[in-house]
């Protein structure tokens, strides 16, 4: 009977594991390696990283050309050079080797000047195994940035060998020729990382999320406290208030919302002459969140609890109530307060209609937003999407971890109402 | 012998403020204020656009307020009046049928026989009113929307079930003397704490036609590659498919969800089985030991225990995450959204996904239609309103509260 309820246990977590265990998997493959569905990338495993040569500092001439096509073309003066390549990683021999490739081979290096200050800076870089065609099997790096061309197909550049120009003058590179493994290993994350400019999306969410937080808190420790511990005019009337908005299906507020903040806008525009003070801001994207009616519930009832006595005697030392609620309640609720800001926390970031509508920038779009739109973007390479996915959860994930025993028994009760 | 100092008394003590009666205005004062930050959010962002909502409703607004229409988006959705008064009064009437009934006691022999008399005319009228309404409620309202609520009626037949059964099984597992109960718990809650919109997207992987989990593993167990389900992309309903499968043909109409709302529902229940154990653990913490001990010096089984006392015990949780569950899956957006943007519209494959709060967004964002879509945003809520009077009055009899 025993072995039965474990194996029941065991598959239960077997199933809710494995789509993360795909969506790790997924993040590590390349493109052809999903499409073929390879089980387990070769990112994951030793093959990449082992022989690799050292790197070396190459010295490449560069001479004036125009044998190149389509848009690169539209660059001019156009340089062009050769790196040579002695060796490369056992992938992309393995690939080369499909291709009738032989080692050792060229690797073509074109200079363009995009400063357009006339002075022939070089900064952006065209790399390619001996073609000219114009844009399907080219990498472009800028100065300083490691890169590698797509040896016929494997994989995008990836395996390497890399390329990072060092220095650049009209007539000659400096290139430095060795191997990226972060990037052999991150491929994927990169790409997203820079593709769906993960890096302005997460700024975004944190801030968000904190302000939400720290403004749920505020609004609910304050508003908790007057409801649990005092005495006032109309306290039946504002409590059936707060818990009428818990009843009330966001559907509803969701459009008049959109309107107000709108109005908002405009106002503080004309009023203030302030463009976008809540449309694509962060006031938007927060203040109508910074309260809600479950935390004021949660910490009411803890409050309430708190015994009369230590009131008292802190009456007689002639502590007020706010003195009392800082310096008495709040430190021993510490519980309480973890599940609320833990609870508001994942809500925050979870959250996607409203930071949908209210944005049409990027300036302020949380990482829900950003994410779905990479998924539009992104389509077919569902490696790169998941990718995106692992970086949007791991601040969560990690937040859970740390956090899982007073997480759980939060939530634990919030279910126990009856 | 020192002197004892006299406290001197605080200006907010004095004056206006002083003895009793002082402090009282003082707390009410202090009360106010610290309401006021949150008073203030909820009244701007959530209780006056209650009202605002209604007020777009009543209007032809689309971005820009357009004329008054009075109720007219409302009878756009909901059909002609008359529909709308047969299918309520109907619905109604079957309502206070039931209500009589149930007021109906043992004691009251002499008006019995008009109670239940007056019970059976009731339900004769709500039925034929229902009868004579609803069909043209269906013909002239908005077929939209009533395919919408349809499917989220699926939607929630599919999710909620299952979730009640396969937690509770879990969280019984998890209460027995299990080793490691904390990794098992910190396994079970990943779904619910991911991000929903990797996780949704993980999932939309997952369901790929040519290149997903799904269909690799039904690869491996045998099935031929022109027989892999297009899960996301398929718009049939699972009744037919399986009817495919079985081998005899079974129409449009009886097909059920669509094979893509299936795959969403399958994304439902492993994000919330987990959560729900954890909720259901906290239930069964509560049944109190004795019963189970009593129980078992008396000779009951296993499953008499179960019956008899775990699931009458917990059902106050049972209740509660029904309910929870339902009126979720009204809300349900985020997951849906992510996972039907395959297709790249609102509602793919064919509007078969397209459940409530999503036909409301859609009439909102891509139709800019504001006053038709808060007209759905309040019908809706009064489904929700019905289906919440609906599951009480079902519990009320049967949830037990010790």
């Amino acid at each position: 009977m025993q072995g039965l309820l474990y194996l029941t246990l065991i598959l239960g977590a077997v199933v809710a594991v494995v789509p993360f265990a795909w969506m790790l998997l997924t993040a590590s493959k390349t493109y052809g390696e999903h499409s073929q569905k390879v089980f387990w990338p070769a990112g994951l495993t030793v093959r990449p990283y082992t022989n690799l040569s050292p790197a070396q500092e190459i010295v490449v001439d560069m001479h004036p050309t125009d044998a190149w096509h389509g848009s690169i073309a539209s660059f001019s003066p156009l340089v062009e050079g050769v790196i040579p390549v002695n060796e490369v990683s056992r992938l992309v021999a393995e690939n080369l080797d499909k291709k009738g490739i032989a080692i050792p081979f060229n690797v073509l290096i074109l200079a363009m000047d995009t400063t357009d200050d006339g002075m022939r800076n070089y900064d952006r870089f065209v790399l390619t195994v001996d073609s000219r065609l114009a844009e399907q099997f080219t990498t472009r790096i800028k100065l300083g940035q490691w890169g590698g061309p797509d040896y016929e197909g494997a994989a995008r550049g990836r395996w390497g060998p890399h390329f990072k120009v060092i220095e650049a003058s009209p007539d000659q590179l400096v290139v430095k020729r060795g191997w990226n493994v972060g990037h052999m290993f991150f491929g994927n994350y990169i790409t997203a990382w820079e593709q769906a400019n993960f890096a302005l999306y997460t700024r975004n969410s944190v801030i968000i999320t904190l302000l939400t937080i720290a403004g749920v808190v505020l609004t609910g420790t304050l508003a908790a406290y007057a409801f649990a511990r005092m005495e006032f005019p109309g306290k039946n009337l504002l409590f059936t208030a707060y818990l009428a908005t818990y009843m009330i299906p966001w559907t509803v507020v969701m459009i008049p919302d959109y309107l107000i903040i709108v109005a908002l806008n405009d106002f503080f525009k004309e009023t203030f002459g302030m463009t976008n003070a809540w449309y694509n801001n962060w006031t938007a994207l927060t203040i109508p969140f910074m309260v809600n009616a479950f935390t004021v519930f949660l910490l009411r009832q803890f409050f309430a609890q708190i015994p009369n006595e230590l009131f008292d005697a802190a009456l007689i030392d002639g502590c007020g109530h706010l003195r009392f609620l800082t310096q008495v309640v709040l430190p021993i609720s510490k519980a309480p307060l973890m599940t609320v800001i833990i609870l508001n926390g994942i809500w925050a970031w979870n959250s996607l209609q409203w930071p949908l509508i209210i944005t049409s920038t990027a300036d302020w779009r949380p990482i829900t937003v950003g994410l779905s739109g990479f998924i539009t973007e992104a389509s077919a390479e569902t490696q790169l999407i998941m990718a995106g996915s692992v970086i949007t959860t791991i601040p969560i994930l990690v937040l859970y971890f740390f956090t899982q025993k007073q997480f759980t028994e939060g939530i634990a009760k919030t279910g126990l109402k009856g | 012998m020192a002197t004892v100092e006299q406290p001197v008394t605080p200006a907010f003590r004095r004056g206006l403020f002083a003895g009793r009666r002082g402090r009282r205005i003082r707390e009410t004062l202090q009360a106010y204020l610290f309401l006021l930050p949150g008073t203030l959010l909820l009244l701007v962002f959530n209780l006056l656009p209650v009202g605002y909502a209604f007020y777009i409703s009543m209007h032809k607004w689309r971005i820009q307020r357009g004329d008054f229409i009075g109720l007219e988006n409302y009878l756009r959705a909901l059909g002609e009046p008359m529909d709308v008064v047969w299918v309520v009064g109907g619905l109604g009437l079957l309502a206070g049928a039931w209500a009589v009934w149930h007021s109906i006691k043992p004691e009251t022999s002499g008006k019995g026989f008009l109670l239940h008399a007056a019970v059976a005319l009731m339900l004769i009228i709500g039925g034929l009113a229902l009868v004579v309404g609803f069909p043209d409620m269906l013909a002239n309202g908005d077929e939209n929307l009533f395919k919408s609520l349809l499917i989220t009626f699926f939607y929630s037949l599919g999710t909620v079930p299952l979730q009640i059964v396969l937690s509770f099984l879990l969280a019984n597992i998890l209460f027995q003397d299990i080793r490691g109960k904390t990794a098992w718990r910190i396994l079970y809650f990943l779904p619910y704490v991911t991000v929903t919109v990797a996780s949704a997207a993980v999932w939309t992987s997952i369901f790929e036609p040519r290149r997903g989990l799904a269909n690799l593993v039904l690869t491996v167990l045998g099935v031929a590659e022109e027989n892999l389900p297009q899960w996301l992309f398929e718009a049939t309903g699972i009744g037919t498919l399986i009817g495919q499968w079985l081998g005899f043909e079974v129409p449009a109409w009886a097909g059920g969800p669509s094979l893509a709302l299936v795959a969403v529902i399958i994304y439902n229940i492993w994000v919330y089985v987990g959560y729900n154990a954890v909720i259901y653990l906290a239930g069964l913490g509560n049944v109190p030991r004795e019963l189970y001990e009593a129980a078992r010096i008396d000779g009951a089984s296993r499953w008499e225990l179960l019956r008899h006392i775990t699931i009458p015990l917990v059902s106050p949780t049972t209740y509660f995450l029904t309910m929870m569950g339902v009126l979720g899956t009204f809300k349900a957006f985020n997951h849906i959204y992510v996972m039907t943007k395959v297709g790249r519209t609102l509602g793919f494959p064919q509007g078969t996904t397209m459940t409530s709060s999503i036909l409301i967004f859609k009439h909102f964002w891509e139709r800019n239609q504001f006053g038709y879509a808060s007209a759905l945003a309040f019908v809706l809520t009064g489904v929700m309103l019905s289906l919440t009077w609906i599951q009480s009055r079902v519990a009320e009899g049967r949830v037990f509260y010790g």
